[in-house]
């Protein structure tokens, strides 16, 4: 398990890169694409070896992108910006397939249904989770993140901020991370609230679950903690512990072993989910490391599992994962 | 029965007397012999027979009588037994003198001094005067004139028995006095040498004379000769006790269990055939010592102290009763019986180990002086004792002396390379003063243990670890506590095989279930030496940013010793990182339950307690018995109080500010005392310097926060981030941007991984008042992306952008592209304040929804204006493009001609020129009346300005609002607490490592925590000002620091929508 530098462009865009995704290989186009958004409000695509520039910059995603997310059949994506708008658009085309927003709540982190079927988005200040059909985009559900039993009153009410989405990969499962470290888990066929996952309170800036279980879930957290949580059993099932400052970023090898994080210490991590420990330590970025993404299997020539990660400091990074 | 016959004189008769029936009176004796004028020899038989039968004072009578002034006239002619009579007294006087003490000693050996000068006036070459002079100087430890003296008679006759034996005993004794061996074993060598010639001489002398020989053969190391001789004299005279007690003793040095058991059975039998002999006690004293029959000891030494008044052996017995006492740690008895030890010793060089252990019952006591006089005594004779060497070092440094101390072990490693002790206590004594000696010194120590093949200590693994860790070299700190923890269950806890099995262990800190679980399987075992290292390994790992092994480390530790204070406050710090107040302050519950006093769980709950509105004002009490605790000497206690007392100044509570004003000046009192009492507490002078600040005397507080930027930046262990900060905060009050944009940089990168919001607003701030709008645009949205849910952030970057574009349209030129810029810039704003308009309905984000209306409109205003330049710059532009495209054809088709026409053209061109320049002063011009359309659009909405005005006068009353932004000021320096709490925790029980190793913690570390606290109390004024400079509603507050700054910023506001004249 290891993960080996394979290429990197500095000054990918004009300024911080905040998010990153991979676009799965379709029908129409052989490869996967690795899209990247930053607060030079742009969206930019990649190709998947060379990181050559694979369609000119999208502008006009206002005040900085703060979260993308692909589509499975590969044909568009859903780029978040800190006005709140989230724009879906037409990865080869660039072309603006339409404009979301969740008014008056922010939006910030998105995901796509495993299937397609629907788009999540974290509702910020609202406190819930705010869906759509992906069809003719009509808001399908506002799923709002309960108060804890036992928690104090929330005075200010920005502690509900829900930061973070991820659906399980059989769609059944639906959780979100906010501000105040709660955890929410939803039964995503019913659209039900489930419970609250406990342990984090601090901000919970990213989450995955497993793809070879989909009751796995992992968070990252200001707290610099990785937790494994077993989202349907209520369980916390593990911690990992290693960075210096706050994980930002989480993904999980399609094989399920490995996750990756990336830090505020300008880290990448590589860890051994079974074994619990850190395994690798990548210092190439020289800034907070927003996004980590592994490139979705299938597509030409794929061999090698590939790591993306994007950073503060322009750069973008592709990795060999083996 | 053997009988004396005194001729009677002038008869044939003879006066018969039994030997055995001596009278008591020796005067009829005397008589007798004075009136029948018995030869002298007579006198002699006489009173030798007293003397054998210890009838000493008859003895002296007769002989005194003997040779009396009236028998040397009587008997001038019998030189022999005159002199005989005479080398008896002094023989007598010289034993006395051996036997007696100082001062009766001199005058017995002053008196036989004058019998034998007396015996040599009679006849100076008879040879026994010289013998028993020889003896005489023996006595008075004379040796060379005791050799002299036996010589002379030697020279004489190479056989003479007594003079060889003295001669031999003299040179016996030079041995023992010879300072350097081959030396004296040349002296034993040469005694024994004469000893032999004497048994040649006389083969049926006495047994003792074998002794001689024994001795001799035992000095010169033939230890089996030696025994041989033993054995022969114990053939001879089988109640010989000396040979005896000599035999034993070497059947002792073997040190062999076989051996040591004969040798114990000869001391008995000693013992048994002589039961005063002082020698054979102490032997066997000292056998009975090392069997640990203490009841023994002090009966043989006490009988051995009775039956010698020998000083030397009587030292030795008040020793071994010392020893025994020593032993059974009844110290006050030993250290009596040390004294009178060493009281019989005249010298030192005598008999040394007294001294040493008076030496360790001082120390014991902490007399160190008087320990300290012991063991350089013992140097005195031996200058070389490490042992005593490192008693001295260890006085010292008891005494504070520290460079003495190192000195002193210094001179030991130079003596013994190998002695990894002195290593060791050199190594600590320099672990505060020069961390790369003192770890040579502890390697070292390391590298002799290990070469010796003995286990390092765990307290020695753990110096050289906390000393790596000192240095932050994280990775060999990790090898030396692992090597100092050995095997255990620490190690399945480090590799992940016990830990991972822990379910919810975040959630459940205090749950000790997991380790009820393993101690089914495996008795879990934590032995108490290593529970220090195991803490300190702890540490490293949450240095090493791996709290979740750290964590499972401390509760093991809580589980096998629950007493454990500082395990339960590192908890508590580790759940306080993560944000889980109530967890931590449980578990500072659980500490200050074992120890209701104990400063740092005290300190920590206060910090806590600060956190939140309702315990703020118990923090105080907790701040308070914590500098209790300490007895004031803490100058961090003191800080914290200090630091409440800022805090409470800057509450937000409704107060007289009389208060204000009392809280500011104990702080100030305070912040004054620490730094009296430690010169270079930088957090003092940080607090100072804050203080100062809001005096808005920026002077003083630069040169305070300055100097201490400077002491921190030299320093790996202290960091200060809040004078960075509070630094660029003078920067910016004095107008110095760019000099705070770098520090705020900085601090925010050195720091904090570029992490914190609340730099990066004092950073946009900075921008904002330096004019630089996309700059101080692009600071807000970082910290709306690392603080999502902070609205502050998104008013700000509105304004931001509304104040970019107002800026930008009243520039007198600008480009297309920037008018467009324009445009969009105040769609983005309005688009943010209409978004917090809308939320303010659901949240209180303490926002008037009016004044964001009013920013709306305002915006929304511009938009409008902007569009209109906007439309007019496009068509300007589209207009020049074309222009430009007519001149360039006109021009191309110019160049034509010119290339048709060569010749002549350059007149006809040069008006063509003229044309061209027409051309653009026609376009110039307009843009004059595009601006000039631009003023009037803006000129003329007159109720505008009167809403403006309406604004400010509702800032000032609107309670609402203040109060809004007053909440929001809280829960601001909340969060800002507790991130500099983190680190001020994170450090702290450090120092308790340091204590638990026995170093000194000293009044130095301490303090680096609370000042986070200042320095976020002082940033959080700012803040409020931050937000005041943005948003109006809390412009009433700007009487303070930075109220220059800020006052203009309303000014040019509400002038804005009706400003471009």
């Amino acid at each position: 398990m290891k993960l080996a530098g394979f290429k990197s462009v500095d000054g990918a865009h004009e300024d911080s890169i905040w998010a990153a995704a991979w676009v799965p290989a379709a029908d129409h186009r052989p490869t996967a694409l690795l899209l990247t958004g930053s607060i030079d409000e742009t969206v930019r695509a990649w190709q998947p070896d060379d990181l050559a520039v694979a369609s000119p910059p999208a502008g006009g995603h206002a005040l900085g992108v703060v979260s993308l997310a692909a589509h499975p059949a590969g044909v568009i994506a859903a780029a978040v910006s800190i006005d709140s708008h989230i724009r879906v658009f037409d990865v080869d085309s660039g072309a603006s397939v339409t404009t979301l927003d969740a008014a008056p709540s922010e939006v910030w982190g998105v995901q796509f249904h495993p299937k397609g079927i629907a788009l999540a988005a974290a509702g910020g200040g609202s406190g819930s989770v705010k869906l759509w059909d992906t069809e003719k985009w009509q808001p399908i559900a506002s799923l709002p993140v309960p108060r804890p039993e036992g928690a104090r009153p929330d005075k200010t009410g920005s502690g509900k901020f829900v930061l973070s989405v991820a659906w399980s990969p059989d769609g059944k499962l639906l959780a979100c991370g906010s501000m105040d470290g709660t955890i929410a888990v939803y039964d995503a066929v019913r659209m039900k609230f489930l419970h609250h996952l406990d342990g984090h309170h601090m901000p919970v800036r990213s989450m995955v679950f497993s793809p070879v279980d989909p009751h796995v879930l992992l968070t990252g957290c200001d707290d610099s903690h990785i937790h494994i949580y077993d989202a349907k059993e209520k369980g916390l099932i593990g911690a990992m512990s290693g960075h210096a400052s706050w994980v930002l970023s989480i993904d999980v090898s399609p094989d399920g072993m490995a996750v990756v994080t990336g830090s505020s210490d300008r880290t990448i991590r590589l860890w051994d989910i079974n074994a619990r420990a850190s395994v690798q330590t990548m210092s190439n970025h020289s800034d907070q490391v927003w996004a980590v993404a592994f490139r979705p299997p299938g597509g030409e020539g794929v061999r090698a599992g590939r790591l993306a990660s994007a950073s503060d400091d322009k750069s973008i990074s592709l990795y060999d994962y083996s | 029965m053997a009988s004396v016959y005194i001729p009677v004189q002038g008869t044939e008769e003879e006066v018969r007397v039994a030997l055995d029936l001596l009278p008591t009176d020796a005067s009829d004796i005397l008589d007798i012999l004075k009136a029948e004028q018995a030869p002298l020899h007579l006198w002699l038989i006489i009173a030798r027979e007293y003397f054998k039968q210890g009838k000493i004072e008859q003895f002296r009578q007769i002989l005194e009588e003997g040779s009396g002034p009236e028998i040397d006239d009587y008997y001038a002619d019998v030189k022999y037994e005159r002199i005989a009579i005479l080398n008896a007294l002094g023989a007598f006087h010289t034993f006395l003198g051996k036997a007696e003490r100082a001062p009766q000693k001199e005058a017995h050996f002053k008196d036989a001094t004058q019998y034998y000068n007396r015996a040599s006036r009679i006849d100076e070459t008879e040879p026994s005067t010289w013998i028993g002079r020889g003896q005489l100087c023996v006595a008075k430890g004379e040796l060379q004139m005791a050799s002299d003296s036996f010589k002379i008679v030697l020279d004489d006759d190479g056989d003479n028995f007594p003079a060889l034996l003295g001669q031999a005993s003299v040179y016996f004794l030079m041995g023992d006095t010879e300072q350097q061996h081959k030396k004296a074993l040349e002296l034993y060598r040469n005694s024994l040498e004469l000893y032999k010639r004497a048994l040649r001489g006389y083969a049926d002398c006495p047994a003792a004379v074998r002794l001689g020989i024994a001795f001799c053969r035992y000095k010169l190391g033939q230890l089996d000769r030696a025994r041989q001789a033993f054995d022969r004299v114990l053939q001879l005279d089988p109640e010989n006790f000396d040979a005896l007690v000599a035999l034993a003793i070497m059947d002792l040095q073997t040190n062999e269990a076989g051996e040591i058991r004969s040798g114990m059975e000869k001391m008995r039998r000693a013992f048994e055939i002589y039961p005063y002999c002082t020698l054979a006690l102490n032997h066997l004293a000292n056998h009975y010592f090392f069997t640990g029959q203490h009841f023994v000891v002090e009966q043989l030494s006490e009988t051995a102290l009775s039956s010698s008044s020998h000083v030397l052996l009587k030292s030795q017995s008040y020793y071994n009763l010392a020893r025994s006492y020593h032993s059974k740690g009844d110290f006050e008895t030993a250290g009596r019986y040390y004294i009178a030890s060493v009281k019989e010793v005249n010298k030192p060089q005598d008999f040394v180990l007294p001294f040493v252990g008076l030496g360790q019952i001082q120390l014991k006591f902490g007399d160190f002086k008087r320990s300290l006089a012991s063991f350089e005594k013992v140097l005195e004779v031996h200058p070389e004792n490490c042992e005593s060497l490192k008693a001295i070092g260890n006085i010292y440094s008891n005494l504070g002396e520290n460079d003495k101390a190192i000195e002193t072990f210094k001179k030991v490693t130079r003596i013994d390379p190998k002695d990894h002790q002195a290593f060791v206590e050199l190594g600590e004594l320099l672990v505060e003063s020069d961390w790369a000696a003192a770890m040579e010194y502890l390697k070292t120590a390391c590298i002799l243990l290990r070469k010796a093949g003995e286990k390092v200590p765990v307290e020695l693994l753990n110096g050289i670890g906390l000393l790596y860790f000192e240095k932050a070299e994280f990775e060999l700190a990790e090898q030396s506590f692992k090597e100092a923890l050995g095997d255990g269950i620490w190690v399945s806890i480090m590799d992940g095989t016990a830990g991972s099995s822990m379910v919810n262990w975040s959630v459940q800190y205090r749950d000790q279930s997991l380790f009820h679980q393993l101690e089914e399987n495996i008795p879990l075992e934590l032995p108490c030496d290593k529970v220090t290292t195991l803490f300190n390994y702890a540490r490293l790992l949450e240095e090493l940013h791996d709290t979740v092994k750290a964590s499972h480390l401390y509760r093991l530790i809580i589980f096998k010793y629950p007493d454990y204070i500082d395990a339960y406050l590192r908890l508590a710090s580790i759940a306080k990182e993560k944000n889980n107040i109530q967890l931590s302050i449980e578990l500072i519950g659980d500490a200050l339950k074992i120890n209701s006093k104990y400063p740092n769980a005290l300190s920590m709950l206060g910090s806590l307690e600060l956190q939140s509105d309702e315990t703020w004002l118990t923090a105080k009490e907790h701040f308070r018995d914590a500098k209790d605790a300490t007895e004031g000497k803490d100058p961090y206690s003191w800080l914290q109080l200090g630091n409440w007392n800022y805090f409470a100044a800057n509450r937000p509570e409704k107060k007289a500010p009389k208060f204000e004003a009392t809280h500011r000046e104990k702080a100030k009192e305070i912040f004054l005392n620490v730094l009296k009492q430690n010169h270079g507490n930088m957090f003092a002078a940080n607090g100072l310097g804050i203080l100062h600040a809001e005096k808005a005397q920026w002077d003083i507080s630069k040169e305070l926060f300055t100097q201490v930027h400077e002491a921190a930046s030299g320093s790996i262990f202290v960091q200060v981030p809040d004078v960075w900060i509070n630094l660029a905060h003078i920067y910016f009050a004095q107008g110095l941007f760019q000099q705070a944009v770098k520090m705020y940089q900085n601090c925010a990168r050195k720091f904090f991984y570029n992490t914190d919001a609340t730099t990066l607003l004092y950073l946009s701030r900075t921008h904002y008042e330096a004019e630089q709008w996309q700059d101080c645009r692009k600071s807000l949205l970082r910290a709306i992306h690392l603080a999502p849910s902070n609205y502050l952030l998104r008013f700000n970057v509105g304004v931001s952008m509304q104040k970019f574009s107002a800026s930008t349209l009243q520039k007198t030129k600008r480009t297309v592209d920037e008018v467009r810029a324009t445009v969009s810039e105040l769609q983005n704003a309005i688009r943010v304040f209409s978004l917090l308009s809308v939320a303010s309905t659901y949240h209180s984000h303490g926002f008037d929804e009016r004044k964001i209306d009013t920013h709306v409109e305002y915006c929304k205003h511009l938009l409008d204006a902007a569009k209109v330049h906007r439309d007019a710059a496009e068509q300007a532009e589209q207009q020049t493009k074309q222009k430009l495209e007519v001149t360039r054809q006109i021009a191309l088709a110019d160049e034509a001609r010119r290339r048709a026409e060569e010749q002549r053209k350059f007149q006809l061109e040069r008006r063509k020129q003229e044309d061209e320049l027409k051309q653009v002063m026609q376009q110039e011009q307009h843009f004059e009346r595009v601006k000039e359309q631009w003023k009037t659009s803006n000129n003329t909405p007159g109720k505008r300005k009167d809403r403006s005005r309406h604004e400010d006068e509702d800032g000032d009353s609107g309670k609402r609002r203040k109060k809004g932004g007053k909440r929001r000021k809280d829960q601001k320096t909340r969060m800002q607490y507790e991130d500099d709490e983190e680190d001020q925790y994170r450090n702290e029980p450090e120092e308790d490592d340091y204590a638990n190793m026995t170093r000194d913690p000293g009044g130095d570390k301490p303090e680096k925590a609370p000042d986070h606290l200042l320095a976020a109390a002082g940033l959080e004024d700012s803040d409020a000002e931050d937000e005041t400079g943005h948003s109006q509603s809390v412009m009433e507050r700007k009487r303070r620091a930075w109220s220059e700054s800020d006052d203009d910023e309303p000014v040019q506001r509400s002038v804005q929508p009706t400003s471009p004249e």
